[in-house]
């Protein structure tokens, strides 16, 4: 293969790059607006302080609200790592034709626009009185993020032989056993990434925490959202940039994850 | 440490209409290496994973050692298995995978680790205990099954097609090899293999299996000397068949001759009407054509392979015809020619239409 581009190279190449600044720019905008000194948003931004940040830690309404979120993102990552994987290791391990219909529930709110969950979510928990409760968010963010997990999930598991299962249970194991000490530990890396996308949806979730909100406690995007509405400060940019800071921080950390599963599965597959 | 006895007794297996194995039953005294051969689909993996207790019998009966196993969870039943893929676990060391079993006995870490070693030494693999799975060859890998499917002392092997991915030097190195292990350890084994030399080269006993039964179960010798029905006649090396009728006292071939073959040709009791004369291509010794006792046919092909050479040869009545002849003393011959093809009387087998 050449290494020279042909024309049509070069016009794909200057394509992709239209898309990612078209995609990136806001991040980028946002970034120096989270200096600015003024107390209203400004572009370009005038001067330079970390005032907004010290803003946001200092205040404790924000502070509560970030707590509440990353509360409800860590037990939605629990949730969904937990259920999502023994309901993936089902589908491919056994359930026949029922396994279909129930890996379509499981996916299908990849494709649900979440404000149409949300609505429906809003009636079941005013019902139930879930709404604004820990375990209320849980189980909304929980749906939304099931997917993630089962598609990294079922990646890792359609790497990994179900003999080695066979083999195990020849070797004296428990069927139990031979899913925790060997399939458990060669999709690990998988299943944490799952979990770290689980937490990061969760965490910036903003659509289903507009409508579930309760009067007292609030996630994070929903008061960011509140904040708008009142007076929009510089704050604000601050906070983008931080949620941004940890979204690259966790996909980062979950595509090293996954890239060390594949290290580990594949040389023994070739086998 | 002696090996398991086994008893099976009209096992059964359907998938759904498919009946994968159908009313076998089958004694395996202890310390013995059976190989279970056949075709795909002839059923013989599904029987070792029956007695290893991956699928459940849907009839019939399983006893290890006098104790019922029909229905026994796999890891119940203190079987060592060596997979068709090895199933090395990837993320443990070679030790490690070794000393599985021992940890899933409760075995303490030292002991552990000392009967692994002592396990990898039995298999020629002593110090790759640190190595991963994915730093060995395919020889070493089978090497390691090996190990950790006997490092328990299990006292039946279970072998699954062990040797078929491996190329052919290292096949027929990891047959003598495995030869050696079964005659050290006293172990009973049964190893499923699709591979008739592999069958006759290690077992001391094979049996043949099609559609889900038994054809035919005997030692190697007997099995290519004086295969039970024309299937198994078929299926292990090169057999002539030469179709003809038995009048009850002599055959009479489809081109006019007439043989009389010794008693002990007969397999199973012939009666009159169609038959089946079947010989080995190496049997055959070429003569004139006029040569009394031979039959005559007309050389369509010869195929010098060095120490052999083939001939392709048709009757009369268009039924082709193989020769394996040692090389040398072998006249020059033509394609074209005609030549007589004799044999001695114990060579011929005779199979009525019953045996087909």
């Amino acid at each position: 293969m050449s290494n020279r581009p042909t024309p049509g190279r070069l016009l794909l190449m200057a394509y992709v790059y239209l898309v990612l600044i078209f995609v990136l720019a806001p991040i980028v905008v946002i970034l120096p607006m989270a200096f600015s000194e003024p107390d209203y948003l400004t572009f370009p931004p005038e001067g330079f302080t970390f005032d907004w940040f010290g803003a946001f830690f200092g205040n404790s309404r924000w502070m509560a609200a970030s707590v509440f979120s990353l509360k409800i993102a860590v037990l939605t990552s629990v949730v969904t790592v937990v259920v999502g994987t023994m309901a993936t290791y089902a589908l491919m391990r056994g359930a026949g034709r029922l396994g279909t219909l129930f890996q379509g529930l499981l996916i299908a709110p990849i494709v649900v626009p979440h404000i149409a969950l949300a609505v429906a979510l809003y009636l079941f928990f005013r019902q139930t009185g879930l709404s604004g409760t820990v375990t209320g968010y849980v189980m909304a963010h929980a749906i939304i993020a099931m997917p993630f997990v089962v598609f990294t999930v079922a990646a890792a598991l359609s790497s990994v032989d179900a003999t080695l299962e066979d083999a195990a249970m020849s070797c004296g194991a428990s069927r139990f056993d031979a899913f925790r000490l060997v399939t458990l530990p060669l999709i690990l890396p998988n299943v944490l990434s799952g979990g770290l996308f689980a937490f990061i949806l969760s965490f910036d979730e903003p659509v289903i925490s507009f409508f579930l909100a309760g009067i007292r406690d609030k996630t994070l995007p929903r008061m960011m959202f509140d904040n708008i509405e009142q007076n929009l400060t510089p704050v604000i940019p601050a906070i983008a940039v931080l949620l941004t800071g940890i979204s690259i921080f966790v996909l980062v950390s979950a595509a090293i994850l996954r890239r060390m599963a594949q290290s580990r599965s594949m040389p023994a597959k070739e086998a | 440490m002696a090996g398991a006895e086994i008893s099976v007794r009209g096992l059964e297996k359907s998938f759904g209409q498919l009946k994968a194995v159908d009313d076998l039953s089958l004694d395996i005294p202890s310390g013995e290496f059976l190989a279970l051969l056949g075709p795909s689909g002839s059923g013989k993996s599904t029987v070792l994973m029956m007695l290893a207790g991956f699928e459940v019998p849907t009839g019939g009966a399983i006893t290890i050692d006098g104790r019922d196993c029909t229905r026994m969870p796999p890891q119940k039943r203190n079987i060592g298995m060596v997979f068709q893929h090895y199933s090395l676990f990837p993320h443990l060391s070679v030790l490690d995978n070794v000393a599985f079993p021992l940890k899933m006995r409760g075995e303490a870490k030292a002991a552990r680790r000392r009967r692994a070693a002592e396990a990898l030494e039995v298999v020629r693999l002593e110090g790759y205990g640190d190595r991963m799975p994915s730093q060995l060859s395919g020889g070493q890998r089978q090497r390691v099954a090996l190990a950790r499917a006997i490092v328990y002392q299990p006292r039946l092997l279970l072998m699954d097609e062990p040797l078929s991915a491996l190329d052919k030097n290292l096949r027929e190195e990891m047959q003598l090899e495995i030869k050696r292990l079964h005659s050290e350890l006293g172990v009973t084994v049964v190893f499923v293999t699709h591979d008739q030399g592999e069958a006759l080269t290690m077992a001391d006993r094979v049996a043949i299996l099609r559609g889900g039964k038994i054809q035919q179960i005997s030692p190697a010798r007997e099995l290519y000397e004086r295969p039970a029905n024309l299937f198994s006649a078929g299926f292990i090396g090169e057999m002539n068949m030469i179709p003809a009728q038995w009048d009850g006292s002599g055959l009479v071939l489809a081109q006019g001759d007439r043989l009389a073959p010794p008693d002990t040709a007969l397999i199973g009791t012939a009666p009159t009407g169609a038959a089946t004369l079947a010989i080995r291509p190496e049997r055959l010794r070429v003569t004139a054509p006029d040569a009394p006792g031979a039959l005559a046919a007309t050389l369509e092909e010869v195929v010098y392979a060095g120490a052999g050479t083939l001939l392709i040869a048709r009757l009369a009545d268009g039924t082709e015809i193989r020769a394996r002849i040692p090389s040398a003393g072998l006249p020059r011959l033509s394609e074209g020619e005609r030549i007589g093809l004799a044999f001695d009387p114990d060579a011929l087998l005779v199979y009525g239409e019953a045996a087909a």
